[in-house]
């Protein structure tokens, strides 16, 4: 997602992670981080002049 | 053989029947479990303000769905035009009014008109308002440069098209808006069984 917002022609893109974020379902949050899947706030700029 | 772009249409059409009835589920029977959290114990986990929760409409906070804060990073002003895309029953929005004050604007967007007409209503029932319209994320129903920020919370990662979706975050932000939206992100490939099952998607 960074890179495609980049690629779009966003600026000033910056993302951190969302503490806290988890499945209530133990089975979907074990499968959840065999994947590295997290949930990340982004923010994003679109230029002045773009 | 199949087409892949008539297949992907097809798994498209499957997931926003998912995505609708899903959502609109947690709308309607907010008391049951699902395999996320959601309602206050989200919001509160994901650090909203007691005094946003205490104030919003019951229906709007115990439906809440997102996957994090984005208000910790929008930074919104008063005066400043909102959209929130995948309004949901609102709970973002009606904060995003608040912050905004009456000078400002609010305009919520969603696949499922009936969350649309519960999101305009709950931001009714505490004085404020706001517009939401009834599309998708990757044709979003507004004009270019409508918008000085853009937030969502846990929308984009429902998309199997997010180049496009990204494309018109750009679009309908004016230049020099900003976006503050929380999402799913994964550090492997999803497996093929993952995303041709919709019920998993829409998750």
């Amino acid at each position: 997602m960074f890179r495609l917002l980049e690629e779009t022609g966003f600026t000033r893109v910056k993302s951190v992670v969302v503490p806290g974020f988890r499945f209530r379902k133990q089975s979907t949050q074990n499968s959840a981080e065999a994947y590295g899947v997290k949930a990340v706030l982004f923010t994003a700029t679109r230029p002045a002049a773009g | 053989m199949t087409d892949p772009v008539q297949q992907q249409e097809s798994l498209e059409a499957v997931l926003k029947d998912e995505i609708i009835r899903m959502y609109q589920d947690v709308a309607e029977n907010p008391q049951a479990e699902y395999h996320f959290y959601h309602g206050r114990q989200a919001a509160e986990l994901f650090g909203y303000e007691t005094a946003w929760l205490d104030r919003a409409p019951a229906g709007a906070v115990a439906s809440f769905a997102g996957v994090g804060n984005p208000h910790l990073r929008s930074n919104l002003q008063p005066g400043e035009t909102v959209v929130d895309l995948g309004s949901g029953a609102g709970l973002d929005s009606i904060i995003a009014s608040w912050r905004v004050g009456p000078s400002g604007r609010v305009i919520g967007v969603d696949l499922n008109p009936a969350m649309c007409l519960k999101a305009q209503a709950n931001a009714a029932a505490t004085g404020t308002r706001m517009e939401c319209r009834e599309g998708r994320m990757e044709d979003i129903p507004l004009a270019d440069a409508t918008a000085d920020v853009v937030i969502s919370n846990g929308v984009i990662n429902l998309s199997f098209r997010k180049r496009r979706v990204v494309q018109e975050l750009h679009r309908i932000l004016k230049p020099g808006g900003r976006l503050a939206f929380t999402d799913i992100v994964s550090a492997k490939q999803l497996s093929q069984s993952i995303v041709n099952d919709p019920k998993l998607w829409a998750s």
